[in-house]
Formats: C-alpha cells, sequence, structure tokens
C-alpha cells in the first residue's frame, strides 16, 4: 500500500483512536517506523485526541501499583532485601516498604465453587516454583485461611507477620503465621472492609512474637494482591 | 486539574529529571499525575484489574522513555496520558476484553455536553476540540467517542450503534477527517 497523504492521514487518526487494528495496526506502525511524515501526523492526533482525555474524571490507584512499579524498575533492591540478607535491617517507616517491597502477583487458583465472592491468592516467589503460601478468604464466617506450602521458617528469633495493606493508611497486623501449617484468622468487619478494597496483604519479618509497635519493622518480603472469585 | 502552563512547566522538569534517572522527581511525577491516568485507563478498560496494569506499565515506560519526550508530541502530560492510553487498548486486545451492548456509558456520550464528562469542558483546548466535535454528525461524534473513551471495536460499535461494519467504519473515517478540516481552520 502506498503512503498517499490521504491515507497517512486517515490512518494516523485510526491508529490514534485505537479503531485501527491487527495487521493494519502492524504495518502502520511499521510506516511510523520508516516516515518522520507519518510520525508528526501521528503526534497530530495524539496530542489533539489527547485533549479528550481530559475530561475523564480522575480515579486514585491503589498503593500496590506504586509497590508493583518499583518492583518492577529496581528488583535488585528487593533482592538486598531477601530474608537472608535483609534479616538484620531495621525499617524504619511502612513509606519505605515500596523501595524494597517483593511484590508479586498472586496466581489465580481454581478452587471449588464458592457461595459469594471470596478472595483468593497465592504468595509466591520468583526462584520457588510452588507457592509459598496460599491465600483463601471465606465471606460467610469473615475468616482468612493461610495454608503454607513451600515457605520455609524465619531464622531464628524472627517471626513472619501478615498485614492488610489498606489503599491508604497503615497496615493492619493480622498476626505472625506459622510454617508448615494452615492459619486462620477472623477478620473484623473493618479488616473485612479494608481487604475487600484494598485486596491486598503483606509479609514482613518481624521479631519473635511480632512486631513491638503495631506497625510493620522489619523487611517487607512479599505483598500480594488479591483475586476475587 | 492540570493544566495550566506553570503545571505543564512543572511536569516538563519532572520528566527531564526523570530522564536523568531522578527516582525522586519520578516519585514526584507519579504523586502529580497517577489519578489522572488510572481514571483515563479505567475508564477505558472499565475494570480495575486490567487499568491497575496499563497504569503500571504506563510508569515503567515512562521511566525509560522520559528522554524521548519532544514538544511535537503534545504537552507532556498529553504525552503520558497518551501512553497509558496505548497500553491500555493493548491489554484491552490481548484479553479480548468485551462489554455489553446496553453500557452504561454509552448514555453519557451519547450527548457530550451532559453527564459527568462535562467538568472538563473548561479547559480551552478541549473546548476548541468539543466545539469541532459539534459539527460532526451524531453518529460520527458517537463513534469517535465511543472508540477514544472506551476503545470499542468496530464490531462493538456496529452493535452498540444498530449499524453494519462498513458504515461504522466510514463514520468515524469520516467524522475523523472532519474534525481535521475543522481544527485546522
Amino acid at each position: 500500500m502506498k503512503k498517499t497523504p490521504e491515507r497517512i492521514e486517515s490512518l494516523a487518526a485510526e491508529y490514534v483512536l485505537g479503531s485501527l487494528k491487527g495487521k493494519a495496526r502492524n504495518r502502520f506502525e511499521r510506516w511510523m517506523m520508516e516516515s518522520g511524515r507519518v510520525r508528526q501526523e501521528v503526534w497530530y492526533w495524539e496530542e489533539k485526541l489527547g485533549q479528550l482525555g481530559d475530561r475523564v474524571p480522575e480515579r486514585e490507584p491503589p498503593e500496590s501499583v506504586w509497590l508493583a512499579i518499583q518492583h518492577r524498575l529496581w528488583p535488585q533492591q528487593e533482592k538486598s532485601l531477601a530474608p537472608r540478607q535483609a534479616a538484620n535491617r531495621i525499617w524504619p517507616a511502612w513509606s519505605l516498604l515500596a523501595t524494597a517491597a517483593a511484590l508479586v502477583l498472586a496466581v489465580l487458583l481454581v478452587q471449588q465453587p464458592a457461595p459469594e465472592p471470596t478472595l483468593s491468592g497465592a504468595i509466591v516467589q520468583a526462584d520457588v516454583s510452588d507457592p509459598l503460601w496460599l491465600v483463601s478468604e471465606s465471606g460467610r464466617d469473615n475468616r482468612l485461611r493461610l495454608r503454607s506450602v513451600a515457605a520455609t521458617s524465619a531464622e531464628a528469633g524472627k517471626d513472619y507477620e501478615l498485614w492488610i495493606v489498606p489503599d491508604k493508611g497503615d497496615p493492619l497486623s493480622l498476626g505472625v503465621i506459622p510454617v508448615g501449617d494452615v492459619y486462620h484468622v477472623e477478620l473484623t468487619d473493618e479488616a473485612r472492609e479494608t481487604l475487600s478494597q484494598s485486596r491486598t496483604l503483606a509479609i514482613s519479618l518481624e521479631p519473635r512474637g511480632g512486631s513491638p509497635t503495631g506497625a510493620p519493622t522489619g523487611p517487607i518480603l512479599h505483598v500480594t494482591k488479591l483475586y476475587e472469585l | 486539574m492540570i493544566n495550566t502552563e506553570v503545571e505543564q512547566e512543572e511536569l516538563m522538569t519532572l520528566l527531564v529529571a526523570v530522564a536523568r534517572s531522578d527516582r525522586q522527581a519520578f516519585q514526584r511525577l507519579y504523586e502529580k499525575i497517577a489519578a489522572r491516568m488510572f481514571g483515563l485507563c479505567f475508564k477505558l478498560a472499565g475494570q480495575q484489574e486490567l487499568a491497575e496494569e496499563a497504569l503500571q506499565d504506563a510508569f515503567v515506560q515512562i521511566w525509560h522513555h522520559a528522554g524521548e519526550y519532544h514538544s511535537d508530541r503534545g504537552s507532556p502530560l498529553s504525552w503520558m496520558l497518551t501512553i497509558a492510553r496505548y497500553r491500555t487498548l493493548d491489554l484491552m486486545r490481548a484479553r479480548t476484553v468485551r462489554r455489553t451492548a446496553g453500557d452504561e456509558h454509552l448514555e453519557h456520550l451519547e450527548d457530550p455536553r451532559s453527564g459527568p464528562l462535562d467538568h472538563s469542558l473548561r479547559r480551552a483546548g478541549a473546548e476548541q476540540l468539543t466545539g469541532c466535535l459539534d459539527e460532526l454528525s451524531d453518529v460520527q461524534r458517537d463513534s469517535i467517542l465511543l472508540s477514544y473513551y472506551r476503545g470499542f471495536t468496530h464490531d462493538e460499535l456496529a452493535q452498540a450503534l444498530s449499524s453494519p461494519i462498513g458504515t461504522v467504519k466510514s463514520w468515524i473515517r469520516r467524522g475523523l477527517m472532519a474534525l481535521k478540516r475543522c481544527l485546522e481552520r
């Protein structure tokens, strides 16, 4: 297909709008690489149609998105905080979680059909093939169930502590979690509400018996997002 | 709303710093525009998870490509929103996100001068474009707005507007060209 000015004009507009699809879209992207004239036309439409974006209402994204972005951009920081190397590090504030969180998106698990929507997910680690813990929630009795699968014990003198990470505000402790066992925790209405909104859990490494302050004090080892089943 | 020149200037300064791998500037940039961008992704995707993923991807891209921004690509904000919009569309296509024809947003879009979209008409640039949108026929305008805001495919448009695909395609094509002629006047 020849790059006539009319075609460039019309295809660029459709490209930016998004209605140009499949092979035609790929072909046009090639045109963009080949020709400055084509790129100019695309930029024209990006700027003009972009004005429509100003009419869309704002929406606050959950905190977990920012954590995930940092995790993807600077994963080496997470490595430095892997349990073994980082055991002695003290984290002064939860806000710093972001730079070091080992954020892993939960894998969707297939479960028995539930009577009402429940949250489910897994806490995984990149170099371990099985999930460390499986998480499931029962909407009926307000309980969260954490089954340890491939999780290994925290080092001597330490415990893992489970937290709900709200969209805004301080994390909510769900207590110290055992390894090699099933852990049930009853959620208060407030906790359940917070979790159903943020759907985000985190696990931190704490002194034996859990955080002495009520807020995470040790490195955040895992952050996971639950899915609705 | 970020739309004054001062704010665009601030975004430009942040973007320049991000191009030099300044993480603090990156965080400030995120704080400034994430809600804006997420609003757009969510509107387009119509679902939280996909919108979150698109927002994430867009910021990762902005971190890597901040140095490629230049003023021919529109304002810094519009450049970044464009990145987010393309990413959302890509994810929607990959997942073939489908919507029902009885979509609530259709009602708002049938007349863009009413409903929640109305607020942003305040912006001069949008007014210019909207002025031109008003010169299009109703079906041309609806097809363009549904594609832009909701990422409707030709098939979905044909269904939503109860018209053959060929007709819908030509509405879009002619509508866009009429829009350009108007914007160039």
